[in-house]
Formats: C-alpha cells, structure tokens, sequence
C-alpha cells in the first residue's frame, strides 16, 4: 500500500539517502563552478555582461525551456504502476511548467526581441544534446535517475531567481518585467526542497539507484553548461 | 612517521580595542566618520581587536616582530631548545619589506642559526600552507623539528591616510571599505615534534582545495578602482600614481562572498566522501566563521545530508580578537588549548577559508597524551 502514499519529507534520510545528497550537493557545487567559467556567466560576474547577451541568453534557452515540459510529462508516463506517488509529483512537475517558455518569449520581447525569431530559434548544440539524453531517459521504464535531472534543473531555477536575475537587472538596465521567467523559481522554495527530500527518501532505495540519481545530474549539469557555452558560439 | 603540535603561542599588539574606538585609532577619511561601519561591524559580529598602530598611525610593533614574540611565547612553553629546531615556515600576507621573504625576518629576529627557512605567499590560506610544508617535512624524517609562524600587519593599509591618497571620502564604497571593519593586527605559532609531548595534537592531515581557475578575484590588493583600467600597481609609472588610482587599497568583492560558504561546505563534503572526515565523531570545530553564516537553506541541506556539525562543537575567538587572516586559526587554536581541558582521543577539524581567489583548508587533529 505504500505506493499509494504521498511523497512528504521524512524526518531523517536512510544512510543511502544521506550519502546520496551529498554526492548531489558536490555535483552542484562543481556544476556552479563550470558555469562560473562559462564565457557569457563570466561576464555576469565580472560585470561586462550587457543587453545584447541577455536577449542571446533568453534566445538560447528557450528551445529547451520548450522541450522541458515534454521530457518531464514523458517522464511521468514512464512511472508504472508501484510508482504511482511519484508520478502524482511528477504530473504537478509537469503541469506546473509546461508553459514556462510563454513568459520566456514575453521577457525576451519586453527586453526588445522579436518574438517571430525567438519562436524561429533552433535548438544549439548544447540544447540538442541535452533534449535528446532527457528524452531518451525519460523513455525507460521507472526513470527513477530523472530526480538528478531535476535535482540541476530546479537549483538552476533557483540560482537564475536570487543570483543571476538582480544582477543582470544591475548590468543591462532592464527592470523586472523582462525578467519574470528567471524570477518566477524564487517561489515555493521550501516545499520545492520538502518534496525533493521526499523523493529521495522514496527513490534511494538501494545503492545503485542512488549511484544513476548522482550520475545523471552529473551528465544534465555538463550538458547544461554546454548549452550555455553555445550561446556563444550560435 | 607523524607530526605533532607539541606547543602553541599567539601575540595580540597592544590593548584590545573596542568597535567605538576603532576609528579613532584608524582615522576618520577627511574628517568625516564612517557610513558603512555599523552595518559591517553588525554582520561580522566582532566586538575588540588588535592593532599595532597608534593613533597616530605610528607602527608601534612590525609584523616580524609580532611573529617573533608569538614564537617566543610557543618556544618558552617548550622544554625544546630553540638551538634543536630544524625548519622556520613562515606567512603573512604581507611582510615588513616587500623583498626578502618575511621568514629571513622572524628568523633574525628569533636569533635561529642554520635552520631551512620556508616562506609561504598568498592571504589567510598561507598560514595553512606554511604549517603543512613543515608538518610534511617532520612527516617525512627530514627535521625533528619546525616552527611554524603566522602573522599578520594589516592596519597600516587601512589608515585613514591611504583612502585619502586614493580619492577620499567620495570615492570609498563598501567593497574598499569592508575589510577595514573586518581584519585586524595579530600572530600565531605552532611548534612541530615528530614524536608527542605532554597533551598535544596529532596531525592527522591537512588538506586543501583552491578554485582560482573558476571565480575571479573576491578580495585582493593591487588593481586600480577603475574596473576598466587592467593595470596592476607596478604598470604605473610611480608607485604615486597607482596609490592615487586605488590600486594600493585592499578591497573584498562581497558579492562574490557567497561562494566562500558554498566552497567550504564542498571541501568538507569531499573529506567525509574520501572517509577522511566523520563529521559525527568530530569534537570540534574551529573556523573564523561562525554558523550564522550558513543560511538556514545550507544547513537544513547539510542535515538531510548527514553533514552538519552541531553548534556546540563549534569554537572561534573571532569576535574577541578580531579576523587576523592567516594567523587566526595560530591564534585560535592557542586559546583554544590554553582554555580547556582536552581528553586524548578527541578530535579537532580546523578549517582556514580564505576569500582572495577561493582557497580553503583544512586540517584534522586527535588529542594525544605522551
């Protein structure tokens, strides 16, 4: 009867699952640090970072934005029947999300794009890649390693809400109505992370689980920073 | 072979000096008292420091001489003759004397014939680094022997004076103003044994992680105010002219701060992954930073995690004697002996962060009685 439970934080993590956040925690710290040296997030943080790169930034991501709903809603279509508690956090992911890339294309118009070529925006080489591996994971059966995928996506969200947002504000002029997609994740941090606690407690379940959970956000987070290293070469 | 901290000693110059006094000591920029004072003072949480300067900006103790009578005080709680000593290493982020290496001057000062002398450059890691080259020396048979000192002169850049060479009042922001309500004057040293003596601390490791090659400068000497002007502060034609350009004026890039909790929390995350450290078996903890810095997100993240170190093994006397970069964790770990009963067995993390270009350390001790 315990897959029909709800996903709720536990009072403690199993050693499994303790040892699994902490391999997670190391995969962000070093995912945060490539990004630092990626050229368009340098210039972010040295300060040269201007108008024209925000609007290339916005361009680059929205193509995965786009694609972010599908792999997460493929993903919970993937979850049998013994994961049914997972899929119902999952599905709320996936509704929750879908239409993300809306406010992207208002922001990037806000900020003096033309919303024909952020529509027309292909995928770059960094997006392709990083579409394809969601994709194909998100086929098998019981992708319980996605969390990791989550685990970059959502600490993404959050990094482009408190770090990346006030900042690019400072350096381009723009004010907080061409910046409403990167904001928008400050949101329901705290249950965000109960749920995430829950996840874990639910799907570490044994060592090589935890093991494929650690390694798949190890690959999102290389595949995302290459996506955001593309934009400068696109 | 093992390496054992068999003596401590710390010299703090002069009377310890109270947030209300500082100023006075330092001086007020053009007459005027300080805007962002308060508001640094409040979130450092420092309450009395040290300076080796007077009011009158006079340097009343260089910074070999402090290092000298910190190693004085550590050598006269020894039974070892000073004669005995094998090896001098030796920090400060910046010497009396921009050339030779500060060790050449606690070395004269001290009196110490014919020993091998190690200078380490950089800011509060440097410290750490002295004390591993000399616990790796002891380690490997080559000296008996080390002492290793830390010290620290940092007032004499943060006079009045300098702000005034470099634009005055007007040009002061919270980045070139940070540090002067942060650090403060101090030294530090540890004697080195290759075999125990009395209560005293085995060194079990001493790691640490530098991440220069993914963050720029977060605090630093030597670029001009001006981010756009790339010159360090000898491309000037005179020394007068980087001073006036600000390239002489110590700044921290507080913005960057953040990844300081986020490095620390990493290095520590790959000890217990290497099963170096066992954050549950851990006594105490030592760092210049104080749990408050931790927003509630980290640590909530870090107890999930099984990774959090409970408040009550952790120990700073940061907020009495100030933030005295590389030779605090000297000075801490001094008072910390001086003030406790320690039992055999217990063991002791110190972690030296250090903000220049992201270096942090660590180093992991066990009480030993001989």
């Amino acid at each position: 009867m315990s897959n029909t439970l709800e996903i709720v934080r536990p009072e403690v993590l199993s050693e499994v699952g303790q040892s699994t956040l902490r391999g997670l925690l190391r995969v962000w710290f070093d995912f945060e640090r490539r990004l630092a040296k990626v050229p368009i997030i340098h210039r972010l943080d040295v300060g040269s970072f201007d108008a024209d790169d925000y609007r290339r930034l916005l361009l680059n991501l929205r193509p995965q934005v786009v694609e972010g709903a599908r792999w997460i809603t493929r993903c919970a279509s993937s979850f049998d029947r013994d994961y049914t508690d997972v899929r119902s956090v999952v599905i709320g992911h996936a509704k929750d999300e879908h239409r993300d890339y809306e406010m992207l294309e208002a922001d990037y118009v806000a900020a003096g794009g033309s919303l024909e070529l952020i529509r027309a925006q292909p995928r770059n080489l960094g997006s392709e890649i990083l579409h394809c591996f969601l994709m194909y994971r998100a086929s098998q059966p019981n992708p319980v390693d996605l969390l990791g995928a989550m685990w970059i996506i959502e600490g993404l969200g959050n990094k482009m809400a408190n770090d990346w947002a006030t900042r690019i504000e400072e350096l381009t002029g723009y004010d907080r109505n061409c910046t409403r997609f990167l904001r928008y994740h400050a949101d329901n941090d705290g249950s965000h992370m109960d749920k995430l606690y829950g996840l874990l407690d639910r799907l570490c379940a044994n060592a090589s689980a935890a093991d494929a959970i650690v390694n798949t956000a190890r690959v999102v987070g290389r595949l995302y920073a290459m996506q955001l290293e593309e934009i400068d070469n696109a | 072979m093992s390496a054992y901290i068999t003596s401590t000693g710390a010299f703090l110059p002069g009377e310890p000096v109270s947030n209300e006094d500082m100023e006075g000591i330092l001086g007020f920029v053009e007459g005027r008292a300080s805007r962002l004072k308060a508001k640094i003072l409040k979130a450092n949480g420092i309450v009395s420091r040290h300076y080796a300067i007077d009011k009158n900006h006079k340097t009343i103790h260089s910074n070999a001489d402090m290092g000298v009578a910190a190693a004085k005080q550590c050598l006269e709680r020894s039974p070892l003759a000073a004669s005995r000593i094998g090896m001098l290493s030796c920090a400060t982020t910046q010497g009396d004397l921009i050339a030779p290496g500060f060790g050449s001057m606690v070395q004269a000062g001290l009196g110490l014939s014919e020993i091998e002398l190690h200078t380490t450059h950089g800011i509060c890691s440097s410290g750490a680094m002295a004390l591993r080259a000399a616990a790796n020396n002891v380690r490997l048979g080559e000296h008996a022997s080390a002492l290793v000192v830390a010290s620290e002169l940092v007032s004499r850049s943060f006079k009045s004076t300098r702000y005034e060479a470099a634009g005055g009042y007007a040009s002061i922001d919270f980045k070139t103003e940070f540090l002067r309500w942060m650090l403060s004057d101090g030294a530090g040293a540890m004697l080195l044994e290759s075999k125990p003596r009395g209560q005293c601390f085995q060194i079990d490791w001493i790691r640490s992680f530098s991440h220069a090659d993914a963050f720029p400068v977060c605090m630093g000497i030597g670029i001009s105010t001006d981010v756009q002007d790339h010159r360090t502060w000898q491309d000037f034609p005179t020394y007068a002219e980087a001073e006036a350009a600000g390239a002489l004026l110590i700044r921290q890039d507080v913005r960057l701060l953040e990844h300081m909790v986020k490095l620390g929390v990493d290095g520590a995350l790959r000890l217990i992954a290497e099963g170096l450290l066992n954050v549950k078996k851990l006594s105490y903890f030592l760092c210049h930073y104080s749990s408050h810095h931790f927003r509630s997100k980290i640590f909530d993240l870090l107890d999930m995690a099984g990774a959090r170190i409970d408040e009550e093994k952790w120990y700073t006397n940061l907020y009495t004697r100030g933030n005295t970069g590389c030779a605090s964790i000297f000075v801490m770990l001094d008072e910390f002996r001086q003030s406790r009963r320690l039992k055999a067995g217990e063991t002791v993390l110190c972690m030296v962060p250090e903000s220049g270009r992201f270096n942090n350390a660590y180093m992991h001790l066990t009480v030993a009685d001989a």
